[in-house]
């Protein structure tokens, strides 16, 4: 699907980044250790065995390693350490081929490994915060952080305190999941459909995917790159539910901490404080932990039923907003809403580029808990198929490039270029009353040559 | 999307590694003054398992003469506490202190001759409950594994208890993997063999780090691609239970199984007795071949 938005996970962002700065970026060890952990479990393995041995091994050394019915694993392994520069190709003395680690990136593991070298910025000793925050707290915070952003893109009403930055304003409009209504400077900010399907998306996608485009605007504000992705793994290392200190971190840095507790990655209590507590959004955010929102007692509130029924117990306007996304709203009460799913309603929303499987994963994870355990499935079959139908539906049409003879002055030029098209298999349709054929463009050199030595033939 | 470095779904497990570790080091080792080292390896080896992944977990158990004591993870230290004077990793360095702290207490407590057999056995059936404790509370799959690591020996005086905490891993699907060091034990290898494990011999000090992290890190799924040492023989000897001596071919009581490295007329498990026409020789040696001496396993 062409329209919608591009979602990248770490690894591939990473390889969009030029050389340089990968380099820059393996020289602290949050950054190596991120990568590490989301390298396959074969390359894994791969780095710790070769993390002390300081010198090239001999490839052959390795190839003896893994089991030859693991020769697909082993290779993509191998992709993966190149493609990142994790290790490098290199000659023996003997002149043996042999792989070396990225020197870096091996000195920083070990020293995140075993330790050494100079300690992370946020080690910094700090005395008993007698403002001490515990979990609990730090979840609510960060929740209610973040879904001040979401409630400002679906235009909720939202009293001013929780309101949010201009910065934050920006970005959104930089990533296009908003845009300005007119032209004028005060005009209001309306959502795209990019913006309703990153709504659909789970939070710690959310997160990800905006820091992303957050990092994409940073150069312009002179902060460097390399300095805001160290941060943000480092982070992700941190302990929940834990003070860190602030004083080494540098001023650019700062301003990048506020933003991020201006969308609830970390906490301060006051800007001067120096200390912060990562909560979970930030702690999830390059670790790879998924299922972090899964330890949280988030409540459900959605059941769907046979009849394509849709019952909502919620009164918040973002979660009513992003259901008539693709439901038809029918009523609404103080703690409920009824819609139903229809086949224009899905289809408006199918056409805004949303998929049916977004559609699916959006209700079940925000199902109630009785249905939960409900034995024929959190949502009915029929159901589930008949929104793959109404997708299916819409992509009756397959778009391929084609040439077509037209104009044949006989029948029999017609009827021999046919019969050679379909001999060869590119024939894509013909029409002997009005004389024309259409032929797929990966056959139609052939074709074509064919028509050229047949003509040359005749003449 | 769709990037082939994707972790598979195998990978998706969260792995709860227990170490049991066999404080009470043979002679050599103290000779040598190698027993720095091996501490050394055996905490890098639990950092490497935490770093693999976010979702590893580790628990660390100290077998002493006296005492088989958990000393990862533990209450009273808190991470809370910690502030990493390098650039270690924050957790990895919590455990490292919280390890280190607890094996000197272990060893400081004990003030006894260092000849007597650890409680390898209470330490693993201590990690064993562990495991299932957590596997009870861990909701989605949670694969345990134990890995034992002991320079002691052959430890037969605890013969039936081994048996039990393999037979006990078993049931659960733990692995129990050993690493013995410069001693070979019997018992251990056993157990590896029979919970699928691996079994190895360190012959030195000097190379332990490297062989714990080639054959013990991976998980088990990792395992089936990667080329690891052929398990010996298995030695499947069996201790007495008159005079806990490892034995071939002994002799079984009819009733309970109980097995005797030398026949006696009463069996002491079960109190049954063996009645014979007399004693003559002719009789005896007939029995002896007939019924009482029979192969094991």
């Amino acid at each position: 699907m062409t329209v919608g938005i591009q979602y990248r996970d770490l690894i591939s962002y990473l390889r969009t980044l030029e050389s340089a700065v990968l380099n820059q970026l393996y020289k602290h060890p949050a950054t190596c250790l991120a990568i590490f952990r989301r390298l396959p479990p074969l390359a894994r393995q791969y780095v710790i065995r070769l993390l002390h041995i300081r010198q090239a091994v001999p490839q052959a050394v390795i190839n003896s390693w893994y089991d030859p019915e693991a020769a697909r694993d082993h290779t993509s392994s191998e992709d993966a350490l190149l493609s990142l520069r994790l290790w490098h190709e290199t000659t023996l003395p003997g002149g043996l081929p042999g792989w070396q680690l990225n020197p870096t990136f091996q000195e920083m593991l070990r020293q995140a490994l075993a330790g050494g070298g100079d300690p992370w910025i946020v080690y910094g000793e700090l005395d008993k915060d007698k403002h001490g925050r515990d979990t609990k707290f730090l979840d609510q915070y960060a929740q209610e952080r973040w879904d001040c952003v979401l409630h400002y893109m679906v235009g909720s009403e939202v009293n001013s305190e929780s309101g949010i930055s201009q910065d934050a304003v920006r970005i959104l409009l930089h990533s296009g999941l908003m845009k300005k209504e007119d032209d004028s400077p005060n005009s209001k900010n309306l959502i795209t459909m990019e913006g309703f399907q990153f709504l659909l998306m789970d939070t710690e996608d959310q997160v990800w995917y905006f820091i992303l485009q957050y990092l994409s605007t940073v150069e312009t504000r002179g902060v460097s790159l390399v300095d805001c992705l160290q941060f943000i793994f480092q982070l992700s290392f941190l302990t929940l539910g834990k003070d860190y200190s602030i004083k080494g971190v540098s001023e650019n840095l700062l301003v990048f901490l506020q933003h991020l507790r201006e969308f609830g990655l970390v906490y301060q209590r006051k800007r001067k404080s120096g200390r912060f507590y990562p909560t979970r959004l930030a702690i999830g955010l390059a670790s790879g932990l998924k299922e972090l929102q899964a330890t949280k007692d988030e409540q459900g509130y959605i059941i769907v039923e046979t009849n394509y029924r849709v019952y909502a117990y919620t009164d918040s306007p973002l979660q009513v907003a992003l259901l008539s996304l693709f439901c038809e709203l029918l009523y609404r009460f103080p703690n409920l809403l009824v819609a139903v799913l229809t086949r224009e309603s899905v289809r408006q929303a199918l056409k805004g580029g949303i998929t049916s499987n977004q559609i699916t994963h959006f209700l079940k994870s925000r199902s109630h808990r009785v249905v939960l355990e409900r034995e024929e499935g959190i949502i009915p079959m029929t159901v589930t198929d008949q929104l793959r139908l109404w997708e299916l539906e819409r992509d009756r049409f397959k778009f391929g490039e084609s040439v077509l003879y037209s104009q044949f002055q006989t029948t029999g030029d017609f009827e021999m270029l046919r019969n050679y098209a379909r001999d060869i298999g590119v024939l894509k349709y013909e029409n002997p009353q009005k004389r024309f054929l259409v032929v797929s463009k990966s056959g139609d050199a052939e074709v074509r040559q064919f028509w050229k030595r047949h003509k040359k033939d005749y003449d | 999307m769709g990037s082939q470095i994707q972790p598979e779904e195998e990978d998706e497990v969260s792995e709860l590694l227990a170490v049991v570790l066999d404080t009470s080091f043979n002679s050599a080792l103290i000779k040598e003054k190698n027993v720095g080292q091996l501490l050394d390896a055996v905490v890098i080896f639990s950092n490497a398992h935490l770093m693999n992944s976010s979702k590893n977990t580790l628990a660390v158990v100290a077998c002493h003469p006296h005492t088989a004591k958990m000393i990862y993870p533990v209450k009273k230290d808190s991470i809370q506490n910690i502030r990493p004077p390098d650039a270690q990793m924050e957790i990895l360095a919590h455990a490292t202190q919280v390890i280190r702290d607890g094996i000197k207490e272990v060893v400081t407590s004990w003030q006894g001759v260092y000849s007597i057999e650890p409680l390898l056995t209470g330490g693993m059936a201590l990690a064993l409950c562990y495991i299932a404790k957590r596997m009870a509370n861990t909701v989605g799959k949670l694969n345990g594994r134990i890995l034992v690591l002991s320079s002691s020996g052959e430890s037969a005086h605890q013969y039936l208890n081994f048996m039990n905490v393999f037979f006990a891993a078993q049931r659960k699907a733990i692995v129990v993997d050993s690493c013995v060091i410069q001693n070979d034990c019997g018992l251990l290898q056993q157990g590896a063999d029979i919970t699928g494990g691996n079994y190895l011999k360190a012959p030195s000090i000097a190379g332990l780090l490297e062989y714990l992290l080639w054959v013990f890190l991976p998980p088990k799924s990792l395992r089936a691609k990667l080329v690891l040492p052929k398990p010996d023989v298995v030695d499947y000897r069996t201790a007495c239970f008159c005079h806990r001596n490892l034995i071939e071919v002994g002799y079984v009581c009819s009733v309970c199984l109980s097995i005797f490295c030398q026949f006696a007329p009463i069996c002491s498990t079960c109190q049954t007795h063996f009645k014979f026409i007399g004693f003559k020789q002719s009789m005896v040696k007939k029995k002896e071949q007939k019924s009482l001496q029979a192969p094991l396993l």
